[in-house]
């Protein structure tokens, strides 16, 4: 019988970065919760909860992917309300200005200038592979309460810099997480996240987050440049920067419409 | 009792020699049709077993519009009437219900597209070759047949070439994402790998996992419904045929029931062929048997032109000559039919108890495993019989013809 | 020794007659089976190969296993013209592969793209033979699509209506571009009708940012018995390590393997052909023994050995088999360029992948000479030695009683 190819399917780089601004905007690095941790520790988890999370928010960000084959850099324009709401527009590269991207619930479209053309994801394409960049399904598809679903504890690993609080965090059992357990390092000083390291269940090191560059935005210092490395696989990186970003703006129904989706501005 | 006849039939058991011979020929003859027969018909079987036995069936049930949309709301119409009622079927030799969803398998560091299929373990195990394709781990086990092993709703059973691509291992986590039925909601659950198959089947191998019925249910929010039951037939041959009324049977109540050739036209066509190629096999084997029975009929009578020579000297008339000759090749063909019935029913059922062996044969990596049995059917021992024995009664026309006008002077000359 | 058999052979006509005519019809029809077993092996190869696949396939090292957008044959137009040099080659066409989301209306479906050269496609292929609603694509890029059944149910498309497809570019870009249905298509592959969508292999580089680039060559050869060979010298001419040559036993092995399966139970129909011929000899020449003990009871008296009589029975029937197989390589070719053209009439016929089955073509080939040569000649001489034995072993004084 004929042999058929079975093929990744190709997933627009919008429903990428929308998905990284909701993430961000959710705080879904999901290390850390209450649990049986120290008092200490949950109070730090919290800081970092929220440490991204508010009502709604506007940003702008540039996303660099590189991969072995190609390399690029986008710039973003996002507002979120909720848990929710999303939407996201392409600002750069010109090939792709316009292209937007709107969430609600579990809906998403994507519009492209181009075409003229608004596109409503199967409910099936809404967690396809990121040809693009390197944040796995993991980070987007369900929003885990921290507190709940991670057993965290304070640890002092063998390079242990000072002034920085070590904690591991594994997901509870049941839970539909595929890390084994997370070690995330963070600032003393100011309880910023310093970086995240993800453990699969044979202790190896598949993916780290850094966190860099704390800034000012409105009343909060947080890590204006995330980066995702991938570390099982040669070549590959994705590099978010807040070149903008502010919390708890009001924003209006209309943003998060189709309408505003084709409008393209 | 007619003279001539009871002179032929005499004349049989005269030269035992010759008619040995001459019979055993001709009941070989026979005793190949009706194997032959029963191979191919067996073959035949083999080949459509082959392609669907593995795991497709031989024919499926589905809501009506499913195969086209694919969508996970379209679950079969009344499932538990329709397996009621095939359990009672007596034309239905296996079932088994299954869910179908398009879902997206995460490891720690890969993630891809997969075929998420929902499978009952118990009807699954007896139905389709999972099993013997797993070469690590093991299939699912329910706590009645595995030994106090409790059920696992978390297993989960893939393909080689699929954990190779996901980085993963036997025992390794795996996250299913998935929307469920009728809403958009996505539904995300944690599997633990229990099982690896390879059925050397690229689609099943690369795209396919399979998790229990139960737990696809729960997950899809399906609450309790299936996408397809695929069955099995007591007779193959019903499958092939598109207008066989079992099919209409079940195709009501919005719910559609097709055979393999409409579910893979490719088989169809490859099966045609093959069927086709088969026939015309059989043709010339026939025509090779016809001359082996004029051969050994024409032989026979030949080497007796001294003594027809005789009766016609001794006062037999032309007629009784040829219709002794002719009683004569119906008294052989009469034995020999029978000889022939029973040295085709003795090769063929030892075949059928030991199989022919065709393992050296890697396909699919399971099919082969089965061996090759050849199909009796009461029409080989009825038709090929009758045609044999009137085509040796017509093959001795002629000879006949020959010996009641040849001269008398010539026939006892003897030579040949 | 063969003079005698020569004149014992035509001392007893009617019984040389029927012997010779079971060998002779043995070959004759062994040759056909042997023919149409070949053609129908090669026609069941062919519907997937010469009809979709191709015979042979040249990838970039490494696409056959693991797919990629990015494994791809560089400049295939260079490429492809060093093929079409090649001799034995039919027809050769270029695709470009890519996977993303099509919309039509306000319908969204998974898509896998293939980029072909219409003109190319269909000279090796018959792709348009596969259209059964609208018209085949411009021989140009000119922004055209045709898309499989399946998909076309999903999307509820028709010629006519416009069609979105969104994929990720070589570069990495989000590439999108609007599309005209001319044509639908049924390539007899259910599954893969359900999301196949066609353009101009130039569109599709536009797309895909992939200038020059194609993913797969297929190449057609005049039969399939010459694909190893044209395979070898596609190899050299291209003589490139960074691409891969690999014939259809190779990109369809599952598919091959099955083809291998079915071949085995015609051996066993060899088998019955061998028994019948065989038993046939051995009644005729047995006869002729038998009666000729006098005979050969005399020449033994005079001083014939043993040895020398085994022979010339032996001879004998080897004379007839030798003159049954010439003849009945006259008959048989006859019968085979015969059915190598008009074949045999199927009862039903039935079209697939756009393509009309209605008959079997019987392939000629050494094989048809060879292997019912040896049959017969096996079948004869194997059981000729009974006879010849008790030809050799008469007893001489009570044999020349005998009468």
């Amino acid at each position: 019988m004929k042999r058929h190819r079975t093929r990744r399917f190709a997933v627009p780089i919008s429903i990428v970065a929308c998905i990284v601004v909701y993430c961000l905007a959710a705080g879904l690095s999901a290390d850390g919760g209450q649990g049986n941790a120290t008092a200490e520790v949950q109070t730090i988890l919290k800081r970092i909860d929220d440490l991204y999370r508010s009502r709604s928010s506007t940003a702008e960000i540039t996303m660099t992917i590189i991969t072995p084959n190609w390399q690029r850099t986008l710039v973003l324009r996002g507002w979120t309300r909720g848990q929710d709401r999303m939407f996201v527009r392409i600002l750069s590269p010109l090939k792709e200005q316009g292209v937007g991207t709107l969430k609600i619930g579990n809906e998403m479209w994507n519009y492209f200038p181009k075409t003229d053309k608004v596109m409503k994801l199967p409910p099936s394409m809404m967690m396809s592979s990121w040809m693009g960049s390197d944040f796995t399904n993991d980070d987007l598809v369900k929003e885990y309460k921290l507190a709940d679903d991670f057993t965290s504890r304070l640890v002092r690993p063998e390079k242990a810099e000072p002034g920085v609080i070590y904690i591991e965090s594994r997901p509870k059992e049941g839970l539909p997480i595929i890390w084994d357990k997370t070690i995330a390092a963070i600032r003393e000083s100011d309880l910023i996240p310093l970086w995240q390291d993800f453990f699969d269940e044979r202790g190896t090191l598949v993916r780290s987050l850094r966190f860099g560059e704390v800034k000012k935005f409105g009343t909060r210092n947080v890590p204006s440049v995330m980066e995702m490395i991938p570390r099982t696989k040669e070549g590959y990186k994705t590099v978010i920067r807040y070149n903008k970003l502010a919390f708890d703006v009001p924003l209006g129904d209309e943003i998060f419409s189709l309408r505003n989706l084709q409008s393209q501005r | 009792m007619n003279i001539h006849l009871k002179a032929a039939w005499r004349n049989i058991f005269r030269n035992q020699r010759r008619t040995f011979i001459t019979g055993t020929a001709i009941a070989l003859g026979l005793a190949s049709l009706i194997f032959s027969d029963a191979l191919v018909k067996g073959t035949t079987d083999s080949l459509i077993n082959t392609a669907t036995g593995s795991f497709s069936g031989q024919g499926q049930i589905h809501a009506a519009g499913f195969r086209e949309t694919q969508e996970t709301s379209r679950v079969i119409a009344g499932a538990d009437a329709v397996l009621a009622r095939l359990a009672g079927d007596a034309r239905i030799k296996a079932f088994t219900p299954r869910t179908l969803n398009f879902a997206m398998a995460s490891s720690a560091s890969e993630v891809s597209p997969v075929l998420m299929v929902g499978v009952a373990p118990d009807s699954e195990g007896n139905f389709s070759k999972i099993s013997e394709a797993i070469v690590e781990g093991r299939f699912f086990e329910d706590a009645a047949t595995g030994g106090g092993r409790r059920a696992n709703s978390q297993d989960i059973i893939l393909g080689a070439k699929l954990v190779e691509t996901l980085q993963a291992r036997l025992g390794d986590r795996l996250v299913l994402t998935a929307a469920q039925a009728g809403s958009d909601d996505l539904a995300q659950e944690m599997f633990r790998i229990s099982g690896i198959f390879r059925f050397a089947i690229d689609e099943m191998d690369k795209g396919m996992v399979f998790v229990r019925l139960s737990k696809a249910q729960d997950m899809l929010n399906l609450n309790k419904g299936v996408h397809q039951i695929a069955l099995s037939l007591k007779d193959p041959r019903m499958a092939s045929d598109e207008t066989n009324p079992l099919w209409k049977d079940y195709s009501s109540e919005g719910n559609e029931a097709v055979g393999w050739p409409v579910l893979f036209p490719q088989l169809k066509a490859v099966s045609a062929l093959a069927g086709f190629a088969t026939a015309i096999i059989g043709i010339l084997l026939f025509g090779i048997i016809a001359l082996g029975i004029i051969n050994t009929l024409f032989m026979s009578v030949y080497e007796r032109m001294f003594e027809f020579g005789v009766l016609r000297a001794v006062g037999t008339r032309p007629g009784g000559i040829r219709k002794l000759v002719v009683y004569e090749a119906g008294a052989l063909g009469l034995l020999s039919s029978g000889l022939g019935i029973l040295l085709g029913f003795v090769v063929t059922f030892i075949v059928c108890k030991t199989g022919l062996d065709y393992r050296g044969i890697e396909y699919m990596g399971v099919s082969f495993k089965d061996l090759l049995y050849p199909v009796m059917t009461i029409e080989q021992f009825i038709i090929y019989p009758i045609i044999v024995f009137l085509f040796t009664v017509l093959v001795g026309l002629y000879p006949a013809g020959y010996a009641s006008k040849m001269s008398i002077t010539k026939a006892m000359r003897r030579t040949l | 020794m063969s003079k005698m058999a020569l004149r014992n052979i035509f001392r007893q006509k009617r019984r040389s007659l029927l012997t010779s005519l079971t060998m002779f019809g043995g070959f004759v029809l062994v040759m056909i089976a042997v023919g149409m077993t070949d053609g129908s092996f090669n026609g069941m190869i062919d519907m997937f190969t010469r009809n979709s696949m191709g015979h042979i396939q040249v990838h970039a090292q490494g696409y056959l296993d693991k797919p990629s957008l990015h494994k791809v044959i560089p400049d295939y137009l260079k490429v492809g013209q060093k093929i079409a040099g090649v001799e034995g080659v039919e027809a050769w066409t270029p695709r470009v592969f890519s996977a993303g989301l099509s919309s039509v209306g306000d319908k969204t479906a998974a898509a896998v793209l293939s980029g072909i050269d219409p003109s190319l496609e269909n000279k090796a292929v018959n792709f348009d033979k596969k259209i059964y609603e609208g018209r085949p694509l411009a021989a140009g890029p000119a922004k055209e699509t045709a898309i499989g059944r399946g998909l076309a149910k999903t999307l509820k498309a028709k010629p006519g209506d416009a069609l979105v497809f969104v994929t990720q570019g070589a570069d990495g870009s989000l590439a999108n571009e609007k599309y005209l249905i001319v044509a639908l298509v049924d390539s007899g592959n259910e599954v893969a009708d359900r999301s196949s969508l066609f353009l101009h292999i130039a569109d599709a580089q536009e797309l895909l940012v992939l200038d020059g680039k194609a993913h797969e060559i297929a190449i057609v050869a005049p039969k399939l018995g010459k694909v190893a060979k044209v395979k070898r010298a596609v190899e050299a001419a291209l003589a490139d390590p960074r691409l891969s040559v690999e014939p259809w036993q190779e990109f369809a092995r599952g598919f091959y393997l099955a083809m291998q399966a079915e071949n085995k139970e015609h051996q066993v129909s060899l088998i019955v052909f061998f028994i019948i011929v065989a038993v046939g000899v051995l009644n005729t020449t047995l006869m002729s023994v038998l009666e000729r003990r006098r005979e050969h009871g005399l020449l033994k008296a005079l001083g014939t050995r043993p040895g020398r009589l085994f022979r010339m029975i032996l001879n004998e029937v080897l004379l007839m088999a030798l003159a049954s197989i010439a003849i009945g390589s006259v008959v048989g070719t006859a019968a085979n360029l015969y059915l190598s053209r008009h074949g045999f009439k199927f009862s039903q016929g039935f079209t697939f992948g756009g393509m009309v089955y209605d008959r079997l073509l019987v392939e000629i080939s050494a094989r048809c000479y060879i292997i019912p040569s040896l049959l017969v000649l096996a079948a004869a001489l194997l059981v000729a030695i009974y006879p010849a034995l008790k030809a050799a072993r008469t007893d001489a004084a009570r044999s020349i009683r005998y009468t």
